[in-house]
């Protein structure tokens, strides 16, 4: 296919998505769905900055990340889970109903191409979309409020991995659903599914929690945390690759429906493969300010020369509090740095609470052939005891500098009129202008004048 | 005859032939072959072993009564529907359904694609898709008359009006092979004629038209040989002359032999 091609198809799924109801109504509400998050934030972030007279909170726990920038955002993880799937299924399922879909099966190149083709105005739309989220972002820095490049970065990707993803889903049920309303209801089933499986792994361990550790919720909370962890974002990348080929599979209408089943089962099962080899994947960032996801530079330094293999036998159970914040506080942190690292978990119980045998709470770390037991999760506890079993010098306590917190009180008195009044009018004047009825009305209005 | 007309006239049969036809394909050979096309919904056979030809610059009519599989067989043939059994080949090779559309272009009947968009810019990006050049389009749109109404959402025209932008969108597609189906539904007495000298301009130029036409009288007039199709079996295939001689119909219309035959 020609370049010229390429633009033309381009415009054609450009026209289908401007001209499509669902992508207006995406576009009138997720301004002030943002608005209300962003101000409802930067509200409770000024009340902890002391700004209604009472005690401030300690400076070094506001951090923009926290109260800012994931909480506006959030209002996009919001709207791509319940409104947006209805935009992405519209661009499949429609072509069907009105037959454009078997004269493009005609049309040169691939239907991977085509697919790409959608993709790509779908990816457009969602820029469109975050200049709402972009607008919140300015008003913050406007007010003077702190911006961390790479913090906000890495969210902005965790945000557009997940995007990414739910535009695989609602394509591929397009595809395979007869019509919309089916794919949407498959769509709805996955993200529940994902949910339920949320809820039914926390507190169980095993393969569950290995599992839920992928889901988009989970994925999700790693960038909203600062940390890019390559597994993470290689299996939203795979998932979505995953469901970009079940949907291409699907629109080969001239395939008997048993081929389209046979290479639909082999494209789960090699995508499900891909995300296994993923999981295991070791290499993340920590990109947060307040390097939360970290040791100190220092230990992390002193733990990279630990040679020896790291095994940590932990006897607590998955609802354990005190299992989440060895993992939040130690574990999570001893997996991005140690070279040779694994931990086993050896409760047999989910509670504990009935847990036989008296090395319930134990927590053994073994170092080549040296072990000790230690009881405590509190990170310098557990560290000074590691460094001593593997015989490496604990660092030096040099002063790091510690995160300062950046309290605001900001001033956003222009924020709800920008996001309740003006961002409705301006998407339903644009709504309006691509239907051409304001043009042939002020065009009326105008002859009548006349 | 008005000036405009004359225009009209003049651009109908001056469409221009395809790249592809450019090949050195004699007049009268057989380009597409159909051989034992059989296809099942469930317990209802909707085709079954269905086999003819068709040549370069003719223009053929596939009629039957409704349920004969007329909108099945050209969907198989598309490649838009997987058939169970059969082939399509095209000078004489086999070509898969996939690679079917690199030769013919189906029109199905009864859809309004990018029905929100105006028809004017539908017709310019669907050529553009085709590479097809935009004096070809331009001719089009003149000789079906669509210049009135480009501005119009596709999905708000008569039913006659999208019928005429669905023709221009189909011969754009530099497609030596083209499968209408019900061409002229929802076409005035004025606007079938305007049509069928088209698609007559089209089929002078080499190309090959397969209608599937429900109006027996149209299919007559139009058509330089016809398949009959009845319970998803080719009942006869040639001209009105030969399906006379067939069903011993010496003096008998499209409408007799149809009758005889399915």
């Amino acid at each position: 296919m020609s370049g010229r091609s390429w633009r033309a198809l381009f415009s054609l799924e450009w026209g289908e998505l401007v001209t499509s109801r669902a992508f207006w109504l995406f576009l009138l509400a997720i301004g002030p769905l943002v608005g209300q998050t962003f101000l409802h934030a930067a509200s409770l972030y000024a009340e902890a900055s002391g700004a209604s007279g009472g005690p401030a909170a300690l400076a070094q726990g506001l951090s923009p990340l926290d109260g800012i920038f994931v909480p506006a955002f959030g209002a996009y993880d919001l709207a791509v889970t319940l409104l947006y799937p209805f935009v992405a299924i519209r661009l499949v399922s429609e072509e069907k109903r009105n037959g454009a879909a078997r004269l493009l099966l005609q049309s040169p190149g691939s239907i991977a191409g085509r697919l790409a083709v959608k993709l790509g105005g779908l990816v457009l739309f969602f820029l469109l979309a975050w200049t709402a989220g972009l607008l919140a972002l300015l008003l913050w820095a406007g007010a003077g409020g702190h911006v961390s490049a790479p913090e906000l970065a890495n969210l902005l990707l965790g945000h557009f991995l997940r995007y990414l993803l739910a535009t695989a889903i609602a394509l591929a049920a397009a595809s395979v659903c007869e019509g919309a309303a089916s794919a949407a209801i498959v769509t709805l089933s996955f993200t529940l599914g994902t949910w339920a499986l949320d809820f039914l792994a926390a507190g169980r361990g095993g393969w569950l929690d290995r599992v839920a550790k992928y889901t988009p919720t989970a994925g999700l909370r790693l960038f909203e945390h600062g940390e890019l962890r390559l597994a993470a974002a290689a299996v939203f990348l795979l998932a979505s690759v995953g469901g970009i080929a079940l949907a291409a599979v699907w629109l080969e209408s001239y395939r008997p429906v048993a081929g389209r089943v046979a290479r639909s089962a082999a494209v789960v099962v090699m995508t499900a493969a891909a995300m296994a080899a993923a999981s295991t994947l070791r290499w993340s960032r920590d990109f947060s300010e307040d390097r939360r996801n970290s040791f100190s530079r220092a230990d992390e330094a002193a733990l990279r020369r630990i040679r020896e293999p790291v095994e940590i036998t932990v006897y607590l159970a998955p609802e354990d509090p005190r299992l989440f914040d060895l993992e939040r506080g130690v574990l999570e942190k001893m997996r991005r740095v140690i070279p040779d690292f694994t931990v086993r978990y050896a409760a047999r119980t989910r509670s504990g609470l009935f847990e036989r045998g008296g090395e319930y709470g134990e927590v053994w770390y073994r170092v080549g052939s040296r072990r000790a037991m230690m009881r405590s999760t509190i990170e310098a506890v557990v560290l000074q005891n590691l460094y001593q079993l593997a015989g490496v010098a604990p660092p030096a306590r040099e002063e790091e500098r510690s995160y300062p917190g950046y309290p605001l009180a900001a001033r956003l008195r222009a924020a709800p009129y920008l996001f309740f009044g003006a961002w409705p009018l301006a998407a339903g004047l644009a709504y309006l202008r691509t239907r051409g009825r304001w043009r042939k009305k002020w065009k009326s209005v105008a002859a009548q004048a006349v | 005859m008005p000036p405009g007309d004359e225009t009209q006239q003049a651009e109908r049969g001056a469409l221009g032939p395809p790249e592809v036809l450019r090949a050195s394909v004699s007049p009268g050979s057989r380009l597409l072959e159909v051989r034992g096309v059989s296809k099942r919904f469930g317990s209802l056979r909707a085709l079954d072993k269905v086999s003819f030809g068709l040549r370069r610059g003719e223009v053929v009519g596939l009629i039957g009564p409704n349920g004969a599989g007329k909108t099945t067989l050209f969907e198989c043939l598309a490649g838009v529907l997987p058939a169970d059994t059969g082939d399509a080949l095209w000078n004489g090779r086999p070509v898969a359904p996939a690679k079917r559309k690199d030769f013919l272009f189906y029109l199905p009947d009864q859809i309004a694609p990018w029905a929100d968009q105006p028809a004017g810019r539908v017709l310019d990006l669907f050529a553009r898709l085709f590479d097809a050049g935009p004096s070809r389009l331009a001719r089009l749109i003149n000789a079906l008359g669509l210049s009135r109404f480009l501005r119009e959402s596709v999905g708000s025209l008569s039913k006659g009006e999208r019928k005429r932008v669905l023709l221009a969108l189909a011969l754009a597609a530099p497609r030596p092979i083209l499968l209408f189906d019900e061409p002229f539904d929802g076409l005035d007495l004025r606007q079938a004629g305007e049509a069928e000298s088209v698609l007559r301009g089209a089929a002078r130029e080499g190309r090959t038209l397969f209608l599937s036409i429900h109006q027996l009288a149209d299919a007559g007039r139009v058509c330089d040989r016809l398949v009959l199709l009845s319970a998803g079996r080719v009942t006869g295939e040639g001209t009105l002359d030969e399906l006379r001689a067939k069903t011993g119909l010496a003096d008998g219309g499209v409408e007799d032999v149809f009758l005889a035959l399915t």
